[in-house]
C-alpha cells in the first residue's frame, strides 16, 4: 500500500507546474507569473523543509525517501526558489514566454527531486531524462542571443549521448546483477565488480551522472551552455542541477559495496583531469559565466574527491560540499545577474566598480570567489578540508597535494574577478546598481551562511553524518 | 607541553576587540573618516595593552603554555578552539600590537577609501593575533589565511609601484605555501589516529615515524618559509613590499614575515623534531645563501624600499639560521630576532613612507641631506638603519649574538660566511644613510617641514621599543627561554644529534646575576 503522504512535496511541485501551466495559457503578464513563481516556490520550499525526517519506500519499492533524500530535496528546492528570486529581472527572456520558463524550471526541479529518491535504475533514468529535457528548452529560452541554438544544441547532443552510454551501462548491470533495483545490486554486486562485464557496465552508467556534473570529459557543454542560457537557467544549472547529480551519484556508487578499489582509481583519474582541465580553462576566459562554467568543472573534479573515497567521511563531506557549491555559486550568479544590463553577458572587466556601485553584493562576491577558491574562513574552505581530510585518511598525499596546486591556479582567476569589483575603476563612471531591499537581506543571507559554514559548520557536518549512514551499510 | 588554564580569557577578549573594532568600521557611513580612524586607533590602541599586558603577566617561572583557553568547536573532527602562549608566543603578540598601533597611526593622512582600509587592516591583523596564539591546527591554518588575503586588496587599491603585479604575485606565492601546508597539516592528524587537530595533544600522545615527519617537516618548511621569505621562495617579498602602502609594508614585513617563520617552529618544529633534524643542514645552507643574497642584491638597489626590502630577506635568514642550530642560543636568537627586526623594519618603512609622502621619490640618488630638513624623520631613519646592521645596545644586536653564538656552535663555516657578508651590508647601511639624511640638501625638498608630534609618536614608539630591548635584552630573552630550553631538551632525549652542550646559553650566567 503506497502511503501517499510520503510524496506529498513532489504532489505539490508537480501541481504547481499545472499552475504555470495554465498560467501560459492566460496569455503574457510578467509581473504576475512572477509573484505566482515566487510565492509557489516558497510555499514548496517550506513544505519540503516539513518533510525531513518522513521515511519509507513506495511505489513497489522503487521510490525511497529517507533523511537522505530528503534533504537533498531540500537543497534541489531551495536552488529552485533561489534562481525564481533572481526572475525579478528576467529580461533575457522574452515576456510571453515567462510562464513557460517557470513551468519548466518546476518541472526540472520535480525531476529532480524524484532522482535523489530513485533507487531503481529504469526510475533513474527517467527522472534524469526528464530533468534534462526541461533543462534543454530552458536553455534555449534566451532572447536574440545567436549563439543560443549552438549551446542548447550541443548541450542536448552531449545530454543525448551519455544517457544513451549510460542506459547500455544500466542495460549491462542489469544483466548481470539480475535486478534493477538499487539495493538488490547492492547485495549481488560487490563481491562481482571487478569482472570485466560488470566493471564496464557500471563505469557506462557512470556517463550520465558524469554529465550532470559536468566532469571531464563529459564537460563540453558547460560553458556554452552556462554563457548561452538566461542567467537565472545558468545558476540554476550550476546550483540545483548539480546538487541532485552528487546525490544520485553517490546512492549509485554505493552499489559497489566497499569493493571498489577499481572503480575508485578510474574516478581519480576523472577527478585530476576535471580539476586541471577546469581550471587551466577558467583562465582564460573573459566572459564571467563562461569562467564560472569552468569552475564548475573544476569543483567537480573536487566533489569527486570525497566521493571516491567511497566511506562514509567521504560521502559526508561530499554532501557537505554541495551545500557549499549551491550557496557559493548561487551568489555568483546573483552577482551576474544584477550587475549585467538587461539580461546580457557580462565580461569580468564590466565588474568595475562594483564596490561603490553595490557594496553588498560586491562583499558577497568577495566571500563567494573566496569560498570557492576554498579559502577560510569560508564555507568552501570547510567543504574542501572536509573532501581533503577524507582522501588523506585513505593515504591520498598526492591526490590532495594535486589538488591544492589546483586551488593555487583557480586562484589567479578568482583574483582578476575580485580586482575587477575593487579595484578597476569603470571607464564611464556608473551610477550605483539599485538592489531592493529584500534582495539585500537574500545577499546579507548568503554572507551569513558563507562565513558562518567556515567558521561553525558542526551542525551542519552532523546532519550531513548522519544523510549518509544509511546509505553505506557495510 | 604544560598547559596553564586562563582565569580569564584574555586571547580571546584580544580578538574580540579586533573584531568589534572590525564591526563598527563596517557600521560606520562611508564617508565618516575621522570617525574610522578614531574607531581604529582606540581599537589598536586597546589591542596594543591587553598585548602588553600579556607580555608582562606571562610567569617566567612557571614556562609552558599560559593563559590557555579550550572550547569544542568541531567534535567529529576533533577540532577545539584551543588557544594559548608560550615563550615564543608572547614576544610575538607583543610585535603584533606595536606594529598594528604605530600602522594606524602611520595611516592618519590617508583619504582615499578610508573605511575599507582600515576594515581590512583590522582584518589582518585579526588573523595574525590568532595564528600566535591558536595551538589547534586547523585554527593556525584558518587564522594564516585570514591574515594574508586582505592583503592581495590592500596592495592593489592603495598601493604604489607596480602593484598590479606585485600583489598578484604576492599572493599566488603565498597562497602556494598554504597549498603545502593544509596537505602537511591533514597528513598529520590522519596519520596519527587520533582524530584530533589540538597541537599539545599530538605533541604529547602522537607517534609519527620518521618517515612522516621528514615529509610533513619538509612540506611545513616550504609551506611556511615562502612567507619568512626563505631563498628561494622569496621572490615575491621585494615587489611585494615595494608596492604596499606605508602601513602594510609595516605590517607586512614586521609581521606577516614573521607569522612564516612562527609556523614553521610551532608546526614544523613542535610537531615534526625528527624531521627538524634531517632538514636542518638544508635549512642553514638556504639561510645563509638568503643573507648572502639579500645582502648583495641589496647593494645593487636605487629604490630605498628595495634596499629594505631585500635586507628583510637577509634578516629573515638569520632567523632561519637560528633555527638551523638546533641550540637553546640559536632559537633564542631566532626568536629574539623576528621581534627586533619586526620593530625595526616597521620603523624603517614608517620613516621611508614619511619622506615618500613628501618628496614622492625613494630614490637613493634623488634624496640627500634630509636631516637638515627633516631632523625628527631622519633620526627614525638613522635609528632604524643602526638597529638593521645590529649596532650594540639596539635590539637585534642581541638577536644577531645569540643566533651567531648558537651557528659558530653547529655550522661554524656558514656562520663566519654570514658574518662576514653582514659587515659589507653595514659598510652599505651607512652608505646609504649617508647619501639620504647627510651631504647636500637637494634645494628641491629645501621648504619641506618635518613630521608633526602626532605623525612622530608612532615612530618613537617603534624606537623606544628597539632601544629600550636593545638596553635591557632579558625582558625579552627570559621569555622565550622558557619556551626554548625545554624544546631543546626534548630534542636532545630524542636523539643524539642535539648534546648537552647546546642547552648551556652564554647569557644564562648573566641574566641569573641580574636583580
Amino acid at each position: 500500500m503506497t502511503d501517499w503522504t510520503l510524496f506529498i512535496p513532489e504532489l505539490y511541485t508537480l501541481a504547481a507546474a499545472g499552475v504555470f501551466f495554465i498560467l501560459c495559457m492566460a496569455g503574457p503578464d510578467p509581473r504576475r507569473d512572477y509573484a505566482a513563481a515566487l510565492a509557489l516556490s516558497a510555499a514548496g520550499l517550506v513544505l519540503t523543509v516539513l518533510s525531513v525526517g518522513f521515511e519509507g519506500l513506495i511505489f513497489a519499492d522503487v521510490y525511497r525517501i529517507d533523511l537522505y533524500s530528503q534533504v537533498f530535496k531540500v537543497l534541489v528546492y531551495s536552488g529552485f526558489f533561489l534562481a525564481v528570486c533572481l526572475c525579478s529581472d528576467l529580461s533575457g527572456v522574452d515576456e510571453a514566454r515567462h510562464g513557460e520558463f517557470y513551468l519548466l524550471l518546476a518541472l526540472s526541479t520535480l525531476a529532480m527531486m524524484l532522482l535523489v529518491s530513485s533507487v531503481h535504475l529504469l526510475t533513474i533514468y527517467i527522472a534524469l531524462e526528464l530533468s534534462s529535457y526541461s533543462l534543454y528548452v530552458l536553455v534555449y529560452l534566451r532572447r536574440g542571443y545567436e549563439k543560443g541554438v549552438e549551446s542548447a544544441l550541443k548541450y542536448f547532443l552531449t545530454g543525448a549521448a551519455s544517457s544513451a552510454l549510460m542506459l547500455f551501462g544500466f542495460a549491462l548491470v542489469y544483466g548481470s546483477g539480475g535486478s534493477a533495483y538499487v539495493a538488490d545490486l547492492m547485495q549481488s554486486l560487490p563481491a562481482r565488480i571487478n569482472e570485466p562485464l560488470v566493471f564496464a557496465g557500471f563505469v557506462l552508467s557512470l556517463s550520465g551522472f558524469f554529465f550532470k556534473l559536468a566532469v571531464f570529459p563529459f564537460h563540453l557543454w558547460a560553458p556554452d551552455a552556462y554563457e548561452g542560457a538566461p542567467h537565472q537557467v545558468s545558476g540554476y544549472i550550476a546550483t540545483a542541477s548539480k546538487v541532485a547529480a552528487i546525490a544520485v551519484l553517490m546512492r549509485f556508487l554505493a552499489i559497489s559495496g566497499g569493493h571498489g578499489e577499481q572503480i575508485a582509481w578510474l574516478l581519480i583519474a576523472l577527478a585530476i583531469a576535471s580539476m586541471t582541465a577546469g581550471n587551466l580553462a577558467a583562465v582564460a576566459q573573459k566572459d564571467l559565466k563562461r569562467l564560472l562554467a569552468f569552475s564548475s568543472v573544476a569543483h567537480a573534479g573536487y566533489v569527486m574527491i570525497g566521493i571516491l573515497c567511497l566511506n562514509p567521511q567521504g560521502y559526508t563531506a561530499a554532501v557537505f560540499y554541495a551545500l557549499s557549491l549551491l550557496v557559493m555559486k548561487f551568489t555568483c550568479f546573483m552577482i551576474v545577474v544584477k550587475a549585467s544590463y538587461g539580461g546580457r553577458n557580462i565580461n569580468i572587466n564590466e565588474l568595475a566598480g562594483l564596490h561603490y556601485r553595490a557594496p553588498v553584493l560586491a562583499l558577497a562576491l568577495l566571500l563567494a570567489l573566496f569560498g570557492l577558491a576554498g579559502i577560510p574562513p569560508t564555507i568552501g574552505f570547510t567543504a574542501k578540508l572536509l573532501v581533503f581530510k577524507a582522501a588523506m585518511d585513505q593515504g591520498l598525499l598526492w591526490l590532495v597535494i594535486i589538488a591544492m596546486f589546483n586551488v593555487v591556479i583557480s586562484l589567479y582567476y578568482y583574483l582578476l574577478v575580485l580586482k575587477a569589483a575593487y579595484y578597476t575603476e569603470p571607464e564611464v563612471r556608473a551610477g550605483a546598481i539599485a538592489v531592493a531591499v529584500p534582495f539585500k537581506l537574500l545577499a546579507a543571507a548568503m554572507i551569513f551562511l558563507m562565513v558562518a559554514g567556515g567558521l561553525y559548520p558542526a551542525p551542519v557536518i552532523g546532519i550531513a553524518e548522519s544523510m549518509t549512514a544509511v546509505l553505506l551499510p557495510w | 607541553m604544560e598547559l596553564h588554564a586562563a582565569q580569564f580569557p584574555f586571547l580571546s577578549l584580544l580578538l574580540l576587540i579586533c573584531i568589534a573594532g572590525l564591526a563598527l568600521v563596517l557600521i560606520l557611513p562611508a564617508k565618516s573618516n575621522a570617525a574610522v580612524k578614531w574607531v581604529s586607533a582606540v581599537c589598536s590602541g586597546a589591542a596594543l595593552a591587553v598585548s602588553v599586558f600579556l607580555f608582562a603577566a606571562y610567569d617566567r617561572a612557571a614556562g609552558g603554555m599560559q593563559f590557555v583557553e579550550q572550547v569544542e568547536w568541531i567534535p567529529s573532527l576533533g577540532i577545539t578552539y584551543l588557544n594559548g602562549i608560550d615563550g615564543f608566543g608572547a614576544p610575538m603578540l607583543l610585535l603584533t600590537g606595536i606594529v598594528f598601533f604605530t600602522g594606524v597611526l602611520s595611516m592618519w593622512e590617508l583619504d582615499y577609501r578610508v573605511k575599507e582600509f582600515f576594515a581590512l587592516f583590522i582584518l589582518l591583523v585579526t588573523g595574525v593575533y590568532g595564528m600566535f596564539m591558536a595551538l589547534d591546527l586547523f585554527f593556525i591554518f584558518v587564522w594564516f589565511d585570514v591574515s594574508l588575503l586582505p592583503m592581495y586588496l590592500l596592495i592593489v587599491i592603495w598601493g604604489s609601484s607596480a602593484r598590479e603585479y606585485g600583489a598578484m604575485k604576492l599572493t599566488l606565492y603565498l597562497l602556494f605555501g598554504s597549498a603545502l601546508i593544509l596537505p602537511g597539516i591533514i597528513y598529520l592528524v590522519s596519520s596519527s589516529g587520533l582524530a584530533t587537530f589540538s597541537i599539545p595533544e599530538l605533541v604529547q600522545n602522537a607517534r609519527f615515524s620518521d618517515f612522516q615527519q621528514k615529509i610533513a617537516f619538509l612540506l611545513f618548511y616550504i609551506g611556511f618559509g615562502i612567507l619568512a621569505g626563505v631563498w628561494p621562495f622569496h621572490t615575491w617579498s621585494p615587489p611585494g613590499h615595494v608596492a604596499a602602502p606605508t602601513a602594510v609594508s609595516m605590517l607586512h614585513a614586521g609581521v606577516l614575515m614573521k607569522i612564516g617563520a612562527f609556523g614553521i617552529l610551532r608546526v614544523g618544529m613542535f610537531l615534526c623534531p625528527q624531521g627538524w633534524i634531517y632538514w636542518s643542514p638544508l635549512m642553514a645552507a638556504l639561510a645563509t645563501i638568503g643573507i648572502v643574497y639579500g645582502v648583495m642584491v641589496g647593494l645593487r638597489q636605487t629604490d630605498l624600499k628595495f634596499v629594505i626590502g631585500y635586507s628583510s630577506v637577509s634578516h629573515m635568514g638569520i632567523v632561519g639560521l637560528g633555527f638551523a642550530t638546533m641550540t637553546v642560543d640559536g632559537i633564542n636568537g631566532a626568536v629574539f630576532q623576528m621581534f627586533a627586526h619586526g620593530i625595526m623594519t616597521a620603523l624603517f618603512f614608517s620613516a621611508v613612507g614619511h619622506f615618500y609622502d613628501r618628496t614622492h621619490t625613494r630614490e637613493i640618488g634623488e634624496l640627500g641631506g634630509l636631516s637638515r630638513v627633516m631632523p625628527a624623520a631622519s633620526g627614525y631613519f638613522i635609528i632604524a638603519a643602526l638597529a638593521g646592521i645590529g649596532v650594540p645596545c639596539l635590539a637585534s644586536f642581541w638577536a644577531e649574538l645569540l643566533v651567531f653564538i648558537g651557528a659558530f656552535r653547529s655550522y661554524p663555516a656558514l656562520a663566519f660566511i654570514s658574518v662576514s657578508v653582514l659587515v659589507v651590508n653595514a659598510l652599505f647601511m651607512l652608505r646609504v644613510v649617508q647619501k639620504t639624511c647627510f651631504g647636500p640638501v637637494n634645494e628641491r625638498w629645501a621648504n619641506l617641514g618635518d613630521m608633526t608630534f602626532s605623525m612622530g609618536f608612532p615612530r618613537a614608539v617603534l624606537a623606544a621599543a628597539i632601544v629600550g630591548f636593545g638596553l635591557m635584552p632579558f625582558l625579552m630573552y627570559d621569555v622565550i627561554q622558557t619556551a626554548a630550553v625545554p624544546l631543546i631538551n626534548g630534542l636532545s632525549t630524542l636523539a643524539d644529534q642535539a648534546d648537552a652542550d647546546s642547552v648551556n646559553t652564554i647569557l644564562s650566567g648573566l641574566t641569573s646575576r641580574l636583580p
